[in-house]
């Protein structure tokens, strides 16, 4: 399994990660912003996925337990992150995030 | 046998009975109006004190050398190393012994009669329960202090004596003078009790370990009989200290005593009743002054340099008080003044070396002041002014007032054989016996022989204003007539004591009580020839004074300055008192008030300056800081990617590099 190529593997979760960075800085819509939060995330647990079968036996069976835990609290992130979509838009009628800064003070 | 000396031990009673007068009026007195609310009960008391006081110093009298201390120890601290190596005690007790004989004598005969006079002077005034209460506190505290036989017992006497000087001087409160001259009264004479209060702990501090019975302070600081002052001979060593410490007290005296530069509460302590000022007068509040003094230079001692400032201060004050009650034209300020002069003549024979002689003076003096001061009293009832100008002519229908005056005024002015002359005498030829001695106290002794001069002749300017001539020369007074008998009695017994008080000094038994009261020291002086040119000159200054008077003012004369004199700006300066009460009111109205503004300033700019300054840099710069937060959620994310970001910076460049550079594990 050592014969991975390393650089493919991170750099396409890297890609991912900018992608997601970058998505996150610039989506003013709600749900947008949530898909970039996930595409982020993503990029974590495929690093977690390809580092765990890097290092192969007993020991990365740790790293695939974490990326399948990591999955299920992607799940529920957007659970959550979409009930809040849905209370914001019951709200303000809208889900533009830069309009909701109530919580400023 | 029961004998009069047992008595001694039961001196207590004195300020017992006016305590317990003091209590029963001012707690009853309202429901007394019968009893002239209350004032007939104190009247009652003060006769009791009178009775005992009397025969107390009767005894004393038969039998001139005896010291009576009767004493508790209210508690004993067990010897300890340290300050007090042999203990500490504090007692209670009351000592009988000449002074103090001679002093209750005073104070009692003086307080019965004000307290007598009281009843007809004061009849028509409100708040009367609240006035015989007071005096007799007043009364209670000064016999206290009178036979207290330690110095904080004496403190504590003297403080209450300051204390109900306050009450009285302000009795009409309703008048804002009144209350000013209270004020005045108890914050200036405040300043000498500080002074008396560091005298103390002075001798406190030095004196623990010496003295009789192996330590002053194991002992009580019980005054203690010896042939010389023990303090000043066990002490030779500490002669600056002791210098400091008789400084002190002559502070605290002159506080009370109104001396120079102290004087300036007396004169305005005129607005409380002319019977409070008979008794502050003559035998309470400013008599405790002088008594301290004497007592501290019997029994403790005075140093050389003490002495010299004790006779300057008396001596300059003497003459000082007499130019300014030259010109006043207050009848009761005329006396105050004359006051202040009397007492410095008091001080001066302290300060010489003669307490007995001071005392001596102050004896006779107590009742020529306290019958100048209730005849004044009797005047001032009559025609409801103080004016001296709007009087005359009183003395056709004021006879006793006017013979009154006229004996105290002799006394006053030295003229013998009135009390005056005697004690005066003995006060000038005191200090005239210590001048080859002392040339220091030369141009004291002048000012105090210069002062008779002037004091015969302001009382009888006085006198002549007020009793001669023809009718008042203010016709709207209303028609003068004699109080009631309770006014007229005083006046009278004041008048047998003004002539015969000084008489005193050839009884045996008399002069026995000042010889035993100075123990070996301050003899009064024996009479030779000496003696009599200086008395022929002091009564010669006192006829002339008198003339001077007559010439001026007799015959209901008035004398007018011309407005171009020359003498015309003395006159202002003299009816300005010096300008002391305007340079004192300028020291508190510019001097502390502008330490006051720049203390203020430092407060106000300074302190709170950094304190609100610390305040304002936190919130201006946590405005700047709030206004990062936008409440767009893209921004916060900007700000954890720009911090991860430079986490990996610092993490993979800088970190490497400063290990590189500086080494480390």
């Amino acid at each position: 399994m050592s014969g991975l190529p390393i650089v493919g593997f991170v750099g396409l979760s890297a890609a991912l990660l900018a992608v997601g960075i970058f998505g996150i800085l610039t989506r003013r819509n709600f749900i947008l912003l949530l898909i970039a939060i996930e595409i982020a995330m993503n990029a974590g647990i495929l690093n977690f996925v390809y580092f765990a079968a890097y290092t192969g036996g007993t020991a990365g069976l740790t790293g695939q337990a974490i990326a399948v835990v990591l999955v299920g609290f992607a799940a529920t992130e957007v659970a959550v992150g979409l009930a809040i979509v849905l209370a914001l838009n019951r709200l303000r009628g809208s889900i533009n995030v830069a309009e909701a800064t109530e919580l400023r003070r | 046998m029961v004998s009069l000396a047992d008595l001694f031990g039961y001196a207590f009673l004195v300020p017992l009975l006016m305590v317990l007068s003091f209590v029963i009026v001012g707690l009853a007195g309202t429901r007394l109006k019968r009893f002239e609310w209350g004032g007939w009960l104190a009247v009652g008391f003060a006769g009791a004190a009178l009775v005992v006081g009397v025969l107390i110093a009767a005894a004393e009298l038969m039998d001139p050398s005896r010291y009576t201390n009767v004493q508790f120890t209210w508690f004993h601290l067990p010897a300890a190393p340290g300050v007090f190596p042999n203990g500490f005690s504090l007692v209670a007790g009351t000592l009988v012994d000449p002074i103090s004989a001679l002093m209750l004598l005073v104070v009692t005969v003086v307080g019965f009669l004000v307290m007598l006079y009281s009843i007809g002077y004061m009849h028509h005034d409100h708040g009367l329960p609240r006035y015989y209460a007071e005096l007799s506190l007043f009364l209670a505290a000064m016999s206290g202090l009178v036979i207290a036989n330690n110095l904080f017992e004496f403190f504590l006497f003297w403080e209450l004596v300051g204390v109900c000087s306050y009450f009285l001087i302000g009795f009409y409160y309703e008048k804002p003078s009144a209350s000013s001259a209270a004020k005045e009264a108890f914050l200036v004479t405040r300043v000498g009790d500080v002074m008396f209060l560091l005298g103390i702990f002075i001798y406190f501090y030095y004196y623990a370990t010496t003295g009789p019975s192996g330590g002053w302070a194991a002992n009580g600081f019980v005054f203690v009989r010896g042939t010389t002052p023990f303090l000043a001979g066990a002490m030779g060593g500490q002669s600056t200290v002791l210098t400091v410490a008789g400084i002190m007290i002559l502070g605290g005296a002159a506080g009370k005593s109104a001396q120079f530069p102290l004087h300036v509460w007396l004169p305005d302590a005129m607005e409380g009743p002319t019977t409070v000022s008979a008794l502050i007068h003559a035998a309470t509040m400013v008599a405790a002054g002088v008594y301290l003094l004497a007592v501290t230079s019997l029994f403790i001692g005075f140093t050389s340099t003490d002495q010299l400032a004790i006779v300057a201060v008396g001596g300059f004050t003497t003459f000082f008080a007499a130019t300014m009650a030259v010109v006043h034209p207050d009848i009761k300020r005329v006396i105050a003044y004359s006051t202040i002069s009397q007492l410095g003549y008091m001080v001066l024979a302290v300060g010489a070396g003669f307490a007995m002689v001071g005392l001596f003076h102050l004896f006779t003096h107590a009742f020529f002041k306290a019958l100048l001061f209730l005849a004044a009293g009797s005047v001032i009832h009559a025609v409801g002014t103080q004016d001296l100008f709007k009087m005359g002519g009183l003395r056709k229908s004021m006879r006793v007032t006017a013979a009154a005056f006229a004996i105290g005024g002799l006394a006053l002015a030295g003229i013998p054989p009135f009390a005056g002359f005697w004690s005066k005498d003995d006060v000038l030829s005191a200090v005239y016996s210590q001048l080859p001695s002392h040339p220091a106290y030369w141009p004291f002794f002048v000012l105090a022989v210069a002062a008779v001069f002037l004091t015969a002749y302001y009382i009888f300017r006085a006198w002549f204003l007020a009793f001669s001539g023809d009718k008042p020369r203010d016709p709207t007074l209303p028609h003068a007539h004699e109080g009631p008998w309770v006014m007229q009695v005083p006046l009278v017994v004041l008048s047998a004591f003004a002539v015969g008080a000084g008489l005193f000094i050839f009884w045996p038994n008399f002069q026995g009580l000042l010889l035993h009261g100075a123990g070996a020291a301050g003899i009064p002086p024996v009479y030779g020839p000496a003696d009599l040119a200086l008395s022929a000159t002091s009564v010669f200054l006192g006829v002339a004074g008198i003339g001077l008077a007559w010439a001026l003012w007799g015959h209901g004369k008035v004398f007018v300055l011309a407005d171009s004199s020359p003498v015309q700006p003395l006159r202002r300066l003299l009816l300005n008192r010096y300008y002391f009460k305007v340079g004192f009111d300028w020291i508190g109205a510019k001097g502390v008030y502008t330490v006051a503004r720049a203390a203020d300033f430092v407060d106000r700019f300074v302190i709170d300056g950094t304190v609100h300054g610390f305040e304002r840099m936190f919130a201006e710069l946590s405005d700047r800081l709030r206004r990062i937060q936008t409440g767009v959620v893209s921004d916060y994310a900007a700000y954890v990617v720009a911090g991860l970001i430079a986490v990996f910076v610092l993490l993979l460049f800088v970190a490497p590099y400063l290990v590189a550079k500086f080494g480390g594990g």
